[in-house]
């Protein structure tokens, strides 16, 4: 059999076969363009991934404040503590060097009282799980007043309620933030917050408050060791 | 639909009938002219207009069926007696026993079924087909050279294979 012979064969006797109308059908269908998508949808998807970032890098990254509450409630505690002194007396009324020993607090200085405030009793606490120091004095007029020194790094002094008192060499500006029917002195020496609390609440007791601060804070070196 | 898209679907005969040949099944001559044609278009940036569309088509039907198809085929036979088989059949030799497969109702297209798919494509393309060697060349990937020594080879196995029927 020739080529051509056999070329003639192929293309006319082979079986030729046609596509089912169902496969055309299938074909033509995935070849049609799909619908686009809605206009918000790529910004909106772009705004949801941005957040997300934001969320999960930026966030985490930015200066941020200790939250108020933090603040308010770490003074809760310094009162809470002042409190329990005031009914029922210091649990340790031991000296204050053994009491900054355990309390992880090193006192360089310690205001151990003068003809207006008493000192009473110095002790370790655990505040807002925290180890710290409290020192318990009482003035001649039979207010307690209690000092705490207490570790929070980063927690700074709120803004808000600043008190300017003249110090022998300068200005400090502690906080004073009245609760609980008790007000309290907060500052920050290093790392270390420290309090004063008292019940001298009134307008007319800040004078003296005041002047309780300054002998404290002039007089009172703590040191996180 | 697009205007590309309309030219690819007036080549859906030829393509399928193309399909038939290499499968033999039409189930897979199905998938196969599917998978064609969601490549084609998946892939109609690449396509040069003004060149063969045809000839292109075909190209991608037959990468489809070597890559893919024989791929299914190696994988079968592994998993079937969990032992690689080196000496399973590259293309469709040998008759297919599977009720579902086309049947042969003459001795040339039985005698085509008994040919490497090599040489039943280039009989295919360019006697069937009616393609110009150029265009078989494109779609085999090889020179026109040899797309010529397969036709002559495929001839010679093809006579070789109906002189047998002939005297059974």
């Amino acid at each position: 059999m020739s080529d051509e012979t056999l070329g003639r064969r192929l293309a006319g006797e082979l079986p030729r076969y046609t596509a089912p109308a169902a496969l055309r059908q299938r074909i033509a269908a995935s070849a049609r363009p799909r619908p686009a998508r809605p206009a918000w949808l790529a910004p909106t998807l772009s705004a949801l991934a941005t957040a997300a970032l934001l969320i999960l890098f930026v966030i985490p990254r930015m200066p941020h404040t200790t939250p108020a509450d933090a603040v308010n409630r770490l003074v809760g505690a310094v009162v809470a503590e002042h409190t329990r002194v005031l009914l029922w007396g210091a649990r340790r009324p031991d000296i204050v060097p053994l009491a900054a020993e355990e309390a992880g607090i090193r006192l360089a200085r310690a205001f151990v009282g003068d003809e207006r405030l008493r000192f009473l009793a110095a002790e370790p606490v655990y505040l807002d799980w925290r180890r710290g120091i409290a020192l318990h004095y009482r003035d001649v007029e039979g207010h307690d007043v209690t000092y705490v020194a207490i570790p929070a790094p980063g927690m700074p002094v709120p803004d808000r309620n600043r008190v300017d008192i003249q110090m022998p060499d300068r200005v400090a500006r502690p906080a004073l933030i009245r609760s609980g029917g008790f007000a309290t002195w907060f500052w920050k020496q290093g790392d270390l917050a420290c309090f004063i609390v008292s019940d001298r609440v009134a307008e007319s007791d800040l004078p003296a408050f005041k002047e309780y601060f300054v002998r404290m804070r002039g007089a009172t070196e703590p040191q996180a060791f | 639909m697009g205007e590309f898209s309309q030219d690819c679907l007036t080549h859906l005969d030829a393509l399928y009938n193309f399909a038939m040949y290499l499968t033999r099944k039409p189930p897979e001559a199905d998938d196969l002219v599917q998978e064609t044609y969601l490549r084609a278009f998946r892939f109609s940036h690449r396509f040069q207009p003004g060149t063969h569309l045809r000839a292109w088509l075909f190209q991608i039907m037959r990468n489809t069926f070597l890559t893919f198809y024989r791929l299914r085929e190696r994988e079968t036979a592994i998993a079937e007696d969990g032992v690689p088989d080196w000496d399973v059949p590259m293309f469709h030799d040998a008759p297919d026993e599977d009720s579902r497969a086309m049947e042969a109702h003459t001795d040339l297209e039985r005698a085509m079924r008994r040919l490497p798919e090599e040489f039943r494509t280039v009989l295919l393309l360019a006697e069937v087909e009616g393609m110009p060697l150029e265009e078989v060349a494109r779609v085999m990937a090889c020179p026109v050279g040899t797309v010529k020594s397969r036709i002559f080879r495929a001839k010679e196995r093809l006579r070789g294979l109906l002189r047998d029927y002939e005297k059974q």
